[in-house]
């Protein structure tokens, strides 16, 4: 039962780690928190749900259709708000990403309605499929999602380490300045990563779809789950962040045990706990190395 | 090659340069002199495009670049090292180089050759910037400039915060950049190593430019009373 629970949480958090790469991406590079990061997924959900409706094609194949279209949306949201915002301070861009992602909801919900659509009707059997492994049943969909994430972070992460996109990305995120004294063109890169950003957010906010039903003011719900688990891992690296989002999905799982009402509160509680633990202690606190060193060191006084 | 007219650039209400002009040609070692909060570096940063210019203009080959983002100036052929070094501290020396090569300027410079000239970053290629020495910072910034390619290399405060030995070696790999015909221009607190460096001397006091000679027509005791501002005023006792 326990085990269960576990595995389950895990396959959760591999969603999590999905929808919050690119809140915490955006948040590295460009310094932004993006509050319509949510309902920009539930617009790429509706779009791919529109796209799979009117083409009858899999859901798989749509999602490779909208991930230019959200590239050019993140773009133009570089060019036309944020880049403009960020003049402004720091509180402006999340002032106008709350106020975009209100605008979002309420156009959605204009267009599409007040009922909830899922894109697993255009699965097939690949909706309740699932793998026996010891008595457990691991559905193949959670699977997917979870190799979906670690692939989308490893490739953004080897993206940032070893290409010079990634290197040109990292300088402007430390130092725009000298980076422009460098000859980074600081602009393009700003939008180049507010594309790869919404293209991660295309693939979250299709696995919601995939995972099960959305409507126009799901956006809330899947803003707040990217945000704790970015809080949780650490905005630092984006294996922390997937590491963030398993947590968040076990913390979930362990209220949900404890009490049927508690799986919010779980993970409440436990983004409360890293946001305290994160402000009040050294950040080294949280890196395997500090507790590798640290036991050396007693073995070293033994 | 830079042609400065009538610069002023402001913090605010605080002018920190004004009206300053100068013309740098081809192939120039140019030293600028002044003490500390002079202007100089808010000058050369506005050179190369990281502060705003309030008024005047800066043209770089016959091109006004007034208005011009820095990346495009880098483009173009204008590196400045800046003061501090300003290295990306989390990313290896080899790393920070390769950021240089971003604008692809072709030209002779490459990575085997800033490791020949900086012969002390070889052992340290794979290292975080942030963990090296002064000198081993500095060399990397002036190898991430260079691998750009300059026509006109802008060096601020190179020696700041490296021993004497250190400056030494600095200063005789930038030296193999004047043979090549690169045009420098750089800040040099040590007077007697600008004059006997550059062709030129530019001195900076509050702001303005109050000498600007050919460094063989001067010496240290005339830039020395414009360093301190006691030039201008023996000339207004003298009129």
């Amino acid at each position: 039962m326990i085990i269960n629970s576990l595995v389950q949480a895990i396959l959760l958090g591999g969603y999590y780690a999905l929808i919050a790469c690119g809140l915490a991406f955006m948040f590295q590079v460009m310094r932004i928190i993006n509050l319509a990061h949510g309902s920009l997924a539930i617009l790429s959900a509706y779009l791919v749900w529109e796209i799979t409706d009117a083409l009858a094609l899999s859901p798989f194949i749509s999602v490779l259709m909208i991930l230019p279209i959200m590239a050019i949306i993140g773009l133009l949201l570089q060019r036309v708000i944020l880049e403009r915002t960020t003049k402004g301070g720091e509180l402006l861009p999340v002032l106008t990403t709350f106020g975009l992602a209100i605008v979002i909801d309420n156009l959605l919900f204009q267009q599409f309605g007040a009922n909830t659509r899922s894109l697993s009707p255009y699965l097939g059997d690949l909706s309740w499929e699932s793998y026996e492994i010891f008595d457990l049943w691991i559905g193949k969909l959670p699977v997917i999602v979870l190799i979906t994430a670690i692939a989308m972070i490893g490739g953004l992460d080897l993206i940032l380490r070893f290409t010079h996109l990634g290197r040109q990305i990292r300088a402007t995120a430390f130092d725009p300045d000298t980076a422009g004294l460098v000859g980074i063109d600081a602009r393009k890169i700003a939008g180049i990563s507010a594309a790869i950003a919404m293209m991660t957010v295309a693939i979250s906010g299709t696995a919601l779809g995939l995972r099960g039903t959305f409507d126009a003011y799901s956006g809330g719900p899947q803003l707040l789950f990217a945000f704790e688990a970015t809080i949780i891992g650490g905005v630092g690296s984006l294996w922390g962040v997937f590491m963030g989002g398993i947590i968040l999905a076990i913390a979930q799982s362990i209220g949900a045990l404890i009490h049927p009402q508690g799986f919010l509160l779980g993970g409440h509680l436990m983004f409360l706990i890293f946001l305290f633990a994160r402000i009040y202690f050294h950040r080294d606190v949280f890196s395997l190395k500090h507790w590798l060193s640290k036991f050396n060191k007693e073995e070293n006084v033994v | 090659m830079l042609s400065v007219r009538n610069l002023d650039v402001r913090y605010g209400q605080f002018r920190a340069v004004q009206d300053v002009s100068m013309e740098i040609a081809q192939g120039d070692i140019v030293s600028l002199i002044g003490a500390n909060g002079a202007g100089k570096s808010t000058l050369l940063r506005a050179i190369a495009g990281a502060l705003p210019v309030y008024s005047g203009s800066v043209s770089f080959k016959q091109q006004d670049v007034t208005q011009t983002p820095s990346s495009t100036r880098v483009k173009q052929g204008l590196s400045l090292v800046p003061e501090g070094r300003r290295l990306f501290a989390d990313m290896t020396v080899e790393e920070n180089l390769l950021l240089g090569t971003t604008v692809k300027r072709s030209g002779d410079w490459n990575i085997d050759r800033i490791f020949e000239t900086f012969p002390n970053l070889v052992k340290r290629r794979h290292s975080k910037t942030g963990h090296l020495s002064g000198g081993e910072q500095q060399a990397t910034a002036i190898g991430r400039a260079l691998m750009s390619n300059p026509d006109l290399l802008i060096l601020d405060e190179v020696s700041l915060g490296l021993s004497p030995l250190v400056v030494d070696q600095v200063y005789a790999s930038i030296n193999s950049l004047k043979g090549a015909g690169t045009t420098i221009l750089l800040v040099e607190q040590d007077l007697g190593r600008a004059i006997s460096f550059s062709q030129r001397a530019i001195c900076m006091l509050e702001g303005k430019v109050v000498l600007d000679k050919p460094t063989c027509d001067t010496n240290k005791e005339e830039i020395t009373q414009a360093y301190f501002g006691l030039h201008q005023s023996n000339n207004q006792e003298a009129s």
